[in-house]
């Protein structure tokens, strides 16, 4: 059977529509040829010019040069532009929050003293139609990890893996992680001491191990943490390091009190903000700690942040840590810039493969996913972005993304209302009539 | 969900919720008010700028890209800093006068220092700690009597930072708690000892309003306004009160004028002496929307909505006032013709949404189709300390939007969005903004196109003077606040 070429705007069209109608129906035989592909896989981020990718079935079938396209694939001309794996982001609120300050679409942190914590379960209200997920696939996110953040008490709850397609099954590991706040943000939730908030960790852990050793036997135990059973239970697979723990510290100080925590429990930890990580870089890496960080962070906004500096995510690389990236107040509605963090962090020193690991590869590391995601290698998830220029610019956009093998839509709402505003004359009905379909 | 489990609470808070909107002057004087050229009736300056350029030779900048601000592009352009002030700008044949410093720029990029209309530097500074919130003056919705300028602390290290990234003029506005949130600073970006001594010489002050969700969220359980109609109602009833109160000291001078003018003059026989008018009580609040009607103080409006823009801009003209720019205009896109007819700048970010419902509607193309508009005036602002520091990245994806739906912008131009727009916005157009003889020398040299993300700040000029080097740390400011901090091997400055 002949193989259909397309250009790259009937892709689009192709794309749009059959991510509309084939919400049921199994992604079909993909092939990108001629692209200039970061697979993270090796040395240089994976580099390889002239590159075919092929996915069947959602996932990466064959990569390399010159392939042959298989009978019946849809291949589409990559015209030497960039393709890298979709990008990863490991740590947002996504499908748990619509309107930041609007109460009844937020679900990511309980307000006041409600007495569950480490059992909020992000899969158990996880909205894959929020209009936060296409906006952010149009700018190449493919996964995040989604996760409540701690609303009074220190621990946030269960955080899952999820894709953005948008589709109702896009939960794609359950349970992922736990999270903590510690440092100055722990302290305000433990007596207003960094003291008490270690102290207070070491409770939980202790008491969710006791828990989980006899549950039967632990019902009428009194206890001194404030957790329910219900988040002694949730919280034990992080307490004996079966399940990774976001652990947000900032300090250097507090980040050795976290490496001693690790080593004490066997955590699996990953450091969430670590402003003054690059003070203590090779500890943690010789911990292997991994830490999320804002590359930008450069004032110091708290005393445990004296030493943000731009060069933090350069100096973790350099001694061995592994790094991703977040942005807190852009936060989960603009993932879509984590290339422009990046971007930054090189301009500030970190190498241009290092900063795409940190973007893609390195977040699916850090929550044992990398066996799935994060890389362009046979087996794993077709999960691929075609950008127009250098994924780190200002001026770069996705032309193409896709998801376990499909391609997905890049309209968005804001595209919607772009298209509906353009034109501002009168016209012969009102702005409400256009694009309304 | 009031956490801080993800740190930067503070500017979470200026921007979703409160932070992110004179008396006898006879002669011109320094800090005396104009108005179309002539002197204002309404205070002088109590708080003059002592703000005095520091010492610059004759600097040469030559063989970069230049954008002039002015809307043209010199490619080998050369750039003559003299005096302070802005000598020539061209291309390779400029003369280099005798005893310049000379720059050689080639593959580098020139542009006008950037500027920031809507800043919180120094009001909500780092640390961000209860003790520093000095923002918001969220005691009542009218609060037109405070001036941001008495809390700018110029220790502010984001002041710094701001500075290693090319920013040479800032606004620092009071937040937008309320619908009059107070006088606004307008500030060159060199470090003092004073607030005096940053504010920029014979700037106008600007006067920061809020519409639609912060004032009626701060003070819908503290005895209103709890609606948007609440809000408006506030608006109009303060305006009505300070067209009484300018209108009382109006008739004052007036009749001051007509005595001083008698008692000169011979009295004629029998006239019994005319008693001396009575000045009325000064009023800080009523003394400062008065000058606003009277055209001395800029109105800048944060108002996310278009709907609500057209509002405010039918009461604009009830009262005879002017809005200059729309802050966060998050909307504006909707309504950019409405904004261009009436001569009204769009300040806003290149992509932020979704903090608040009135930021549901956000576009990336917003700048560029507000910019599209005949006559319109796009600008890009930060609100944030962050975003400060890369203006021109936030202009560059912006332009990058619009130029995809074929708007066809130029970089000459976007650099607009940044640098003459809003100085022209803030009173300052004349002064600064753009690489035109007998300006301000405020100037930046790029390491590379300062739309690109890799681009980095290597030289800022103020006035002439060398105040920020990437590669001298004897050029880079540090605060007060963060010397001697540097025990764990860290140096802080402007350039970290």
């Amino acid at each position: 059977m002949r193989t259909i070429i397309l250009t790259l705007t009937a892709a689009f069209a192709a794309a749009a529509a059959s991510a509309q109608t084939t919400a049921a129906s199994a992604p079909e035989t993909l092939v990108i040829q001629n692209a200039r592909a970061y697979t993270m896989a090796g040395e240089g981020a994976g580099l390889i010019e002239n590159a075919d990718i092929v996915m069947r079935g959602g996932v990466i079938v064959a990569v390399g040069q010159d392939l042959a396209v298989p009978e019946g694939a849809r291949a589409l001309d990559a015209k030497g532009r960039i393709v890298t794996p979709g990008l990863f982001a490991p740590w947002s609120q996504l499908g748990l929050v619509e309107i930041g300050l609007d109460q009844e679409s937020n679900d990511a942190s309980p307000e006041g003293d409600y007495p569950h914590s480490a059992s909020l379960d992000a899969a158990d209200a996880f909205n894959p139609a929020s209009t936060l997920i296409p906006v952010n696939r149009a700018g190449g996110v493919t996964r995040a990890v989604a996760a409540p953040t701690p609303g009074d008490k220190a621990f946030g709850g269960l955080g899952a893996v999820v894709n953005l397609s948008g589709r109702p099954d896009s939960i794609a590991r359950e349970r992922a992680l736990q999270s903590v706040a510690m440092g100055y943000a722990g302290a305000a939730r433990s007596g207003d001491t960094r003291m008490g908030a270690w102290a207070e960790f070491r409770d939980a852990l202790e008491e969710a191990r006791a828990y989980a050793a006899n549950p039967g036997g632990y019902a009428l135990r009194p206890r001194m943490t404030g957790l329910t059973l219900n988040d002694l239970e949730a919280l034990a697979p992080a307490a004996r390091g079966a399940q990774p723990i976001v652990v947000a510290v900032n300090g250097a100080a507090d980040l050795r009190a976290l490496i001693r925590m690790k080593a004490r429990y066997g955590l699996n930890v990953i450091a969430l903000g670590a402003t003054e990580g690059h003070l203590v870089a090779r500890e943690l890496a010789a911990a292997q700690i991994p830490v999320i960080l804002n590359p930008l962070l450069n004032l110091p906004e708290q005393f445990e942040m004296l030493g943000a500096t731009q060069a933090n995510a350069a100096r973790l690389h350099a001694a061995g840590v592994t790094i991703a990236f977040y942005d807190p107040p852009s936060g989960s509605h603009n993932l879509r810039l984590l290339p422009q963090l990046a971007g930054n962090a090189v301009a500030n020193g970190l190498p241009y493969a290092a900063a795409l690991a940190a973007l893609t590869i390195n977040p699916a590391r850090m929550y044992g996913v990398a066996d799935r995601y994060g890389s362009i290698e046979v087996g794993k998830a077709g999960d691929l972005v075609l950008w127009d220029g250098d994924p780190l610019e200002t001026a770069s956009r996705p032309v193409a993304v896709y998801i376990d093998g499909r391609a997905t839509s890049l309209a968005t709402r804001q595209t919607r209302l772009r298209d509906r505003y353009r034109d501002l004359s009168r016209g012969d009905l009102p702005h409400a009539y256009r694009g309304a379909q | 969900m009031a956490t801080i489990f993800m740190g930067r609470a503070a500017t979470l808070a200026a921007l979703i919720g409160l932070a992110a909107c004179a008396p006898q002057p006879k002669e011109p004087q320094p800090g005396a008010l104009e108005t179309a050229g002539k002197p204002s009736r309404w205070a002088a300056d109590p708080f003059p700028s002592t703000y005095q350029p520091y010492a610059s030779g004759v600097t040469a900048i030559r063989g970069a890209t230049v954008l002039t601000g002015a809307g043209t592009k010199i490619d080998n352009g050369t750039v003559i800093l003299s005096g302070g002030k802005i000598a020539a700008v061209g291309g390779a044949d400029v003369a280099i006068p005798d005893g310049a410093t000379v720059i050689e720029a080639s593959g580098k990029f020139v542009t006008p220092g950037v500027i920031d209309i809507h800043s919180h530097l120094g009001d909500y500074p780092s640390p961000a700690m209860e003790s520093t919130s000095d923002g918001n003056e969220a005691t009542a919705p009218n609060t037109a009597q405070v001036w941001a300028e008495h809390s700018v602390w110029p220790q502010d290290p984001g002041f710094t930072r701001a500075l290693a990234g090319g920013i040479t003029s800032l606004q620092v506005l009071p937040g937008s708690a309320n619908l009059f949130g107070g006088r606004s600073a307008i500030l060159k970006n060199v470090p003092s000892r004073t607030v005096q001594g940053m504010k920029f010489p014979g700037a106008p002050y600007g006067l920061k309003m809020a519409c639609g969700e912060n004032p009626k969220r701060v003070y819908g359980e503290k005895g209103g306004p709890a609606t948007r109609m609440g809000n408006f109602a506030g608006y109009r009833a303060a305006w009505i009160e300070a067209a009484d109160y300018k209108k009382k000291w109006e008739k004052y001078w007036d009749d001051k004028e007509a005595f001083d003018k008698k008692k000169g003059a011979k009295p004629a026989a029998g006239a019994e002496d005319a008693k001396e008018p009575e000045a009325p009580t000064r009023d800080l609040k009523l003394e400062t929307l008065a000058m606003a009607l009277n055209g001395d103080i800029v109105v800048n409006m944060h108002c996310y909505r278009g709907d609500e823009m057209a509002l405010v801009i039918d009461m604009a003209k009830e009262f005879g006032y002017k809005v200059t720019t729309f802050h966060h205009g998050v909307e504006a896109y909707k309504v950019a013709d409405l904004l261009a007819e009436n001569g009204i700048c769009a300040a806003v970010w290149a992509d932020w949404w979704g903090f608040k419902l009135e930021a549901y509607d956000t576009i990336r193309e917003n700048a560029a189709l507000i910019h599209a508009q005949p006559n319109g005036c796009a600008i890009i602002h930060s609100d944030d300390q962050y975003g400060i520091q890369r203006l021109n990245q936030e202009a560059g994806k912006a332009m990058a939007d619009g130029n995809r739906i074929g708007l066809n912008i130029t970089p000459e131009q976007a650099i607009q969005w940044i640098t003459l727009n809003p100085a022209k916005a803030m009173g300052v157009g004349d002064r600064t903004g753009s690489l035109e003889t007998g300006k301000m020398a405020d100037v930046v040299l790029w390491s590379a196109d300062p739309f690109s993300v890799y681009a980095q700040a290597e030289k800022v000029f103020i006035d002439g003077a060398l105040m920020y080097d990437r590669s001298d740390p004897k050029r880079s400011p540090r605060t007060d606040f963060e010397i001697g901090q540097s025990g764990l091997g860290f140096t802080g400055g402007a350039g970290q």
